[in-house]
C-alpha cells in the first residue's frame, strides 16, 4: 500500500517487498553512471577470478536500490538520511530481495524511521540499514 | 573495547585524527549521469528520472560516488591489518542537489573506534565527505565505514 502523508503511517507497518533487477545490464549501466565500472561489478569472470561467486552489485547501488523502493511506498517523501551496513555480497544477475518495516514515528517533524533488508537468493543477508523519511505538512 | 589495534593504541589515534581534514576536491553534477543513476536503481519518482520535473535533483545517495584524492591523511597510522572493507555508508540529504551544480567537498575522519566479536577484533575508520554547493550551503554528508582487522 502506497502512503500519501505521514498520516497514513503506522508503526510497524511493512514497506511492500520488492524483488529489484539487478541484471548485468542494470548493474553495467548503474556503474557507468556512477564511474565505477569495475571488473569485479561488470563482468562474472573476473569476479570469480578475485574469489567472489559471480559478480557482485555495488554497495551503494543497493543503497539506492532501497531508496527507490522507498519512494515507491511513500510517493512525494523526502529520505533525510539513509544507512546502510554491507553486510554480505549481492550477485548481479540473481533474485535478491527488499523489505522495509516502520519503525518509529515523530509527530512533530512528520518524519518516520524505518529499518531495511535486503536479503540474497541463497537467503544471506546482504544489506541492512535505516533510513529517515520527511513527510510534507 | 580493545586499546590498541597492532601498535596503534585507539584512543590516541582518535583524538589526534578526528577531525582532521586531508582531502578538497571539486565535482560537477551531471544531469544524464544521475538520470541512469536514478533509472538504473528502478527509480520511479519524476523527481529523479525527468529533467523538466520542476523538483528535478539527483537521487539523495549520489554523492555516494565522489570519491576523495585519499583515503587517509599523510602520516595517518597503519590501523589494523590490510585494505580493509567497505563496512556501509550513511547518507544525510541537507538539500536537493541539482544538475550542473557544482560540489565542493572537505573529506575528514569522522571517527575511529573499535569493536569485538566472535570474529575477533574489527576496527572502523569513518571517513567523512560533506558536499556545499555554490552558494555555501551544505548539501549532502557521506559517512564511509571501513572495516579492518585488528
Amino acid at each position: 500500500m502506497k502512503v500519501l502523508s505521514y498520516d497514513d503511517v503506522e508503526l510497524g507497518d511493512d514497506l511492500p517487498g520488492e524483488i529489484p533487477d539487478v541484471s548485468m545490464l542494470k548493474v553495467t549501466a548503474f556503474c557507468t553512471a556512477a564511474k565505477h565500472v569495475f571488473e569485479r561489478f561488470v563482468d562474472h569472470e573476473a569476479a570469480r577470478k578475485e574469489g567472489f561467486p559471480a559478480a557482485i552489485v555495488p554497495g551503494i547501488m543497493s543503497q539506492s536500490l532501497l531508496l527507490a523502493m522507498i519512494h515507491r511506498w511513500a510517493p512525494g517523501c523526502t529520505v533525510r538520511k539513509i544507512d546502510t551496513v554491507f553486510r554480505g555480497t549481492l550477485l548481479v544477475d540473481s533474485k535478491v530481495t527488499m523489505s522495509g518495516a516502520v519503525t518509529d514515528t515523530d509527530d512533530s517533524a512528520r518524519t518516520v524511521e524505518v529499518d531495511l533488508v535486503i536479503t540474497a537468493e541463497d537467503g544471506r543477508t546482504g544489506v541492512i540499514g535505516t533510513a529517515v523519511i520527511e513527510f510534507q505538512a | 573495547m580493545a586499546e590498541s589495534s597492532g601498535s596503534v593504541d585507539i584512543a590516541e589515534a582518535r583524538a589526534e585524527w578526528v577531525g582532521v581534514e586531508f582531502d578538497w576536491a571539486e565535482f560537477t553534477i551531471d544531469k544524464d549521469a544521475m538520470i541512469q543513476w536514478a533509472l538504473a536503481c528502478g527509480e520511479t519518482d519524476e523527481r529523479f528520472i525527468d529533467p523538466l520535473h520542476s523538483d528535478f535533483q539527483a537521487h539523495p545517495s549520489f554523492t555516494t560516488h565522489c570519491m576523495s584524492g585519499r583515503l587517509f591523511p599523510k602520516n595517518f597510522p597503519q590501523i589494523g591489518g590490510g585494505f580493509g572493507i567497505d563496512g556501509g555508508k550513511t547518507v544525510t540529504a541537507h538539500l536537493p542537489i541539482r544538475a550542473g551544480a557544482t560540489l565542493s567537498a572537505i573529506t575528514t575522519i569522522a571517527d575511529i573506534f573499535d569493536k569485538t566479536g566472535r570474529s575477533g577484533t574489527m576496527v572502523f575508520i569513518v571517513q567523512r565527505m560533506e558536499f556545499k554547493d555554490e552558494t555555501g550551503a551544505l548539501v549532502s554528508t557521506v559517512d564511509w565505514k571501513m572495516i579492518k582487522k585488528a
